[in-house]
């Protein structure tokens, strides 16, 4: 579960990222969190990956508060969350295998386990006959589902994707999308950012609206035209 | 806390010797995994390796060379030996007791007797003054004692106290012990070891701040990598094993090739010294390193590997933090 509460973020230099957001993303809920460039998405995402920390408000995911959270418990929190980006962030000098396998290397399984969740994970994203490949003999949407294999291969309770779709064709898009909603039927909680208004406009998922830092909108959104509208463009 | 029940979670797949043979497993991969990077970049690690085996060989050379000159100046101090003059009137008889008594001090190993009539005839022989000594009225030379102290009282302090408690033989005029050349000696060596264990720490410190330097670069060129495993929940512990292993591989191989340069330079320097010996007549070997020395070099370069590392890795993996970008 995912618990915004009064959450501001202040930039050194004084530039408020967020102002007072609030919201609660359920356990096995999906939802799209959208706005323009410098709407504060990110920064709401880096909150959520502890990457930062809030000013003011509190912030708890699957049950740990992160305002208050001891840089050593930071890793521990991180495993209780798959995390995918636009670039993929994959390391370039290893295998598809080794990229999928490294939460579970880290987490300590064993070989065996690691190999056959590797698999179950790389089968889910069809890419099992890349398994000894290197991210630069893929294509960007075979490693935006590398990058999905990994963020899920370790039974994350949520799913942060930033921009996943954000280089790919619509049809490409669409793929990622349902490999989410396949997720989220396995009781995964589900936030992605995205730009990508017509994509929100066709799911018809819970969608949270940043503008300025604030939060305008949370959640069924009618159509693309409506949307647009509300974000003012 | 949540995050330490997630931190427990995955135990629960394994027993505990499950997890033990995972951990150990875990290690030996990561260990065998920084040999592996150390191959893969050949010219930075076979410099590197050289710098540090350079830098360990210089004390250990000096080791060397303080502990041969420790045998050279003990191999002296045991040859030391006092001389007692006795009084002119004391007697034959009175000298062969006085020898028989001093023979049964504990601090003493040997004693020779030279008669005032031997050391005379010995003295015409060696001073080329024999013709002129035969107008004497009288021998003018004194019977003599020469002691021998045993290893223990052989030491400058200790063979001092000796000549004090011989001095107080009543048939006994003066005694000698030439310790100044040998406290000269002496102090000459401490110096000398002082100066090696200042230059070896100075090469000690040199080796981590190497080691140091080469694991901070190795770091800073797995930026991104190491800001991907903090993503996706890697400790810092588990970040830095590879680099701290790394830097025990670093110890190791310098410290074998700083045994070897050290191997060479004895065997070269054996020579020359045995040519300088030979015309001394001396039975003088240089010693090498020990086993026992071989292996705390090793050791020791191994720790100044895993302290170099160490230092850098708590420096610059907590400053890397992942980025959304």
């Amino acid at each position: 579960m995912i618990r915004f509460n009064n959450v501001s973020k202040t930039y050194p230099g004084g530039f408020l990222a967020l102002k007072k957001v609030s919201f609660t993303i359920a356990p096995g809920e999906m939802a799209f969190l959208t706005g323009h460039s410098g709407a504060g998405k990110s920064t709401l995402l880096k909150l959520m990956s502890v990457m930062e920390k809030p000013t003011v408000g509190s912030i708890e995911i699957n049950g740990t508060e992160l305002s208050t959270i001891k840089y050593a418990q930071v890793p521990y929190v991180r495993r209780g969350i798959g995390m995918i980006f636009q670039s993929h962030n994959l390391l370039p000098d290893r295998t598809v295998f080794d990229n999928v396998a490294l939460p579970l290397i880290i987490e300590g399984y064993s070989h065996k386990e690691t190999r056959k969740r590797v698999e179950a994970a790389l089968d889910k994203v069809h890419l099992t006959s890349k398994l000894k490949c290197f991210p630069n003999m893929l294509s960007g949407g075979e490693q935006q589902r590398v990058g999905i294999a990994r963020a899920i291969v370790n039974k994350p309770p949520i799913l942060l994707a930033d921009e996943p779709t954000g280089n790919l064709d619509p049809k490409l898009s669409l793929d990622i999308i349902r490999l989410f909603e396949e997720f989220n039927d396995m009781g995964i909680s589900v936030l992605i950012a995205t730009h990508d208004l017509g994509l929100i406009a066709r799911m018809r998922y819970r969608t949270l609206t940043l503008k300025q830092g604030h939060m305008i909108t949370d959640g069924i959104v009618d159509g693309l035209q409506t949307i647009s509208e509300r974000n003012g463009s | 806390m949540a995050a330490n029940d997630t931190r427990h979670n995955n135990s629960q797949h394994l027993n505990w010797t499950g997890r033990i043979t995972a951990r150990v497993l875990r290690h030996l991969q990561q260990a065998i995994g920084s040999l592996g990077d150390l191959w893969r970049t050949p010219f930075t690690s076979v410099m590197t390796v050289l710098v540090l085996g350079i830098s360990l060989t210089l004390p250990a050379t000096l080791h060397l060379f303080v502990k041969n000159t420790q045998t050279v100046t003990e191999q002296w101090n045991s040859a030391s030996e006092i001389t007692l003059f006795l009084q002119l009137s004391t007697s034959d008889k009175v000298a062969q007791n006085l020898v028989q008594r001093i023979q049964l001090y504990p601090e003493v190993a040997n004693v020779i007797y030279i008669s005032a009539e031997q050391a005379l005839t010995e003295f015409k022989v060696n001073s080329g003054f024999g013709q002129a000594l035969e107008y004497l009225d009288e021998n003018p030379l004194p019977a003599t004692l020469l002691v021998t102290p045993t290893q223990r009282f052989s030491q400058a302090q200790a063979a001092r106290e000796l000549l004090l408690k011989l001095e107080q033989e009543r048939a006994v005029d003066q005694g000698k012990l030439d310790l100044e050349w040998l406290t000269r000696l002496q102090a000459i060596a401490a110096l000398i070891e002082d100066v090696v264990i200042g230059i070896a720490i100075l090469l000690c410190l040199s080796v981590v701040l190497i080691i140091g330097n080469t694991i901070r670069l190795a770091i800073l060129n797995q930026k991104d990598a190491i800001a991907v495993m903090k993503l996706v929940g890697a400790t810092d512990d588990f970040i830095q094993r590879p680099f701290l292993y790394a830097g025990i591989w670093y110890g190791l191989l310098g410290g074998f090739v700083a045994s070897i340069c050290v191997a060479i330079l004895a065997s070269y320097i054996s020579g020359a010294l045995r040519q300088l010996t030979d015309l001394y007549q001396s039975q003088f070997v240089l010693s090498g390193l020990s086993f026992n020395e071989l292996a705390i070099l090793q050791l020791t370069a191994i720790g100044l590997g895993l302290l170099g590392s160490f230092i850098s890795v708590r420096q610059h993996i907590r400053a890397i933090e992942p980025t959304a970008d």
